[in-house]
């Protein structure tokens, strides 16, 4: 039987053929898909968000024309604003309670967000009565300071 | 997110979904029994159904702003052909015999994946200009291979849009699968952006959401023996065959030991490597002299690209008006050892342009 030998170079697989993303690095996609806005016709609480859709609206599709914005009946129920994003996952927030420029900030939450769950970052942070042994370092404070 | 969780949203994505303000007859007629059709044996399928229906055309001017070429596809008919995959013209024919056929991105998909080769290659070529053929080609898949034209198609929020039919591998055609669909979508909007501006509009929109991503190139260029490859390497540019010394170590005989072996080709170093044996260190530095050699990059801003010679008019490179772009190739080296060859590579005398160059005699190497 022939020997076969192998080659020189290992083979080059598949799944090793891939690439990583880089959203942001040349070209940005914004994360939200869709903006829904759901409000009742009657009750009070939705009266800052019809007079929030009646006068802002428009100038915000406008001004966002990468959003499909939708608007809902949400009868006998507060009113609320539901974003959609890539990753599948929405995120709701309620607009009761608001004035019309809090619900522009919430709004732009919407808008700024990427749809990514929410990660609590609280630690029981390092509380203690002496000071650093070997000090706090500074990145200023170097022979070589670090260059972009 | 457990497995369980992340298969079922994955499932729910493929599925299609129905805004019923944007249907015309809503619920449709074949869904209602009617007494007096009795006789027919249609069996209504819901999926179907929604399957069939074209994603409302707000979600595609959405997506054509999303991606930043709201002003290039102003017409909704462009995108929604680049989002229709030819498997799903059978399904529609079959259930709405009497519409006309929808358009498909075959075409474009064809145009579009040349294209991408096209820049995907001198990009690479231009900035890695010593990298090894089959790693070119490699790193060129790695780019704008069918695995990133799904990734980019899933980021771009394509999934919804897709209108395309599940097909199994018949004696004629291979299988269409949900990977398959989706990479077909990039490709049509690489094509759409040369059809609507030009060749160069088409190598910026390349550049910005292919040829930006994150490929591992280093990983690619991997020998079984680096050693005796650059034994050979090092013969080819005439050089003093290398000699491996250790500079530096720690911890001998016990159980964690640090080596630093570095290459030496006469008073040049090479490479270095460390490792916790004299062989994994001599390795890892033959590696390193290696990689030095075939990754040798060159800065983006210096990157010259032969497609800036086409004008920057618009219309396709024949019909495109304006004057030629300035591209300066770079300096021809000595190609790639050939191993396995019986050391007959084809030329007459191998690293005769890096002998040439010490010498200065150019006149061998025209």
């Amino acid at each position: 039987m022939a020997y076969r030998v192998p080659s020189t170079t290992k083979p080059l697989l598949r799944a090793q053929l891939t690439s990583r993303p880089a959203n942001g690095h040349l070209a940005f996609i914004p994360q939200i898909r869709k903006l829904v806005f759901e409000f009742c016709d009657k009750w009070p609480s939705s009266a800052n968000t019809r007079t929030y859709i009646h006068d802002h609206l428009e100038e915000l599709a406008r001004t966002n024309p990468h959003v499909e914005i939708v608007i809902r009946q949400r009868n006998q129920r507060e009113p609320i604003a539901r974003g959609f994003y890539l990753n599948g996952r929405d995120k709701v927030i309620p607009l009761n309670g608001f004035e019309i420029t809090g619900i522009q900030k919430k709004v732009q939450l919407l808008l700024d967000a990427s749809g990514a769950k929410i990660k609590p970052l609280k630690r029981r942070t390092v509380e203690s009565t002496t000071e650093a042994a070997r000090g706090i370092w500074s990145g200023l404070h170097v022979d070589e300071p670090f260059k972009i | 997110m457990g497995y369980a969780q992340k298969r079922l949203a994955s499932t729910a994505a493929k599925l299609a979904s129905v805004s019923p303000s944007h249907v015309r007859v809503f619920p449709p007629k074949e869904a209602v029994a009617s007494s007096s059709s009795s006789s027919q044996k249609h069996f209504f399928d819901a999926q179907t159904w929604a399957s069939l229906q074209p994603p409302p055309p707000t979600s595609f001017t959405a997506f054509a702003h999303r991606i930043g070429l709201g002003n290039i596809l102003t017409s909704i008919v462009d995108i929604q052909r680049a989002c229709t995959h030819p498997s799903f013209v059978p399904l529609y024919s079959h259930h709405y015999p009497d519409k006309p056929l929808p358009a498909t991105n075959a075409n474009l998909a064809v145009l579009g994946n040349s294209l991408l080769g096209l820049f995907a290659t001198e990009y690479v070529n231009a900035s890695y200009p010593h990298l090894p053929t089959r790693v070119m080609k490699a790193a060129v898949s790695a780019y704008v291979g069918p695995t990133t034209c799904v990734g980019i198609a899933k980021e771009m929020g394509v999934t919804p849009l897709l209108r395309w039919n599940r097909t199994p591998t018949t004696p004629t055609s291979p299988a269409v699968l949900h990977p398959d669909a989706l990479s077909s979508v990039p490709r049509a909007l690489t094509a759409l952006v040369y059809q609507h501006r030009s060749l160069l509009s088409a190598r910026k929109f390349v550049h910005k959401f292919f040829l930006s991503r994150e490929v591992d190139v280093r990983n690619m260029i991997k020998f079984r023996d680096p050693k005796a490859a650059l034994a050979e390497t090092v013969a080819k540019f005439g050089r003093e065959r290398p000699i491996s010394r250790l500079l530096k170590e720690t911890g001998r005989f016990s159980n964690s030991p640090v080596f630093v072996v570095g290459i030496y080709s006469g008073a040049d170093k090479l490479g270095e490597g460390f490792g916790t044996s004299l062989k994994m260190a001599e390795y890892r530095a033959a590696e390193d002299s290696l990689h030095r050699l075939y990754l040798i990059r060159q800065p983006s801003h210096l990157v010259q690209l032969p497609t800036s010679t086409f004008a920057g008019g618009r219309g396709n490179v024949f019909e495109a008006n304006g004057t030629e772009g300035k591209y300066l190739a770079g300096e021809m080296g000595d190609s790639e050892v050939l191993y396995g060859s019986a050391g007959r590579t084809g030329q007459r005398n191998p690293g005769r342009r890096s002998q040439a160059i010490e010498e200065e005699d150019l006149e061998v190497v025209l």
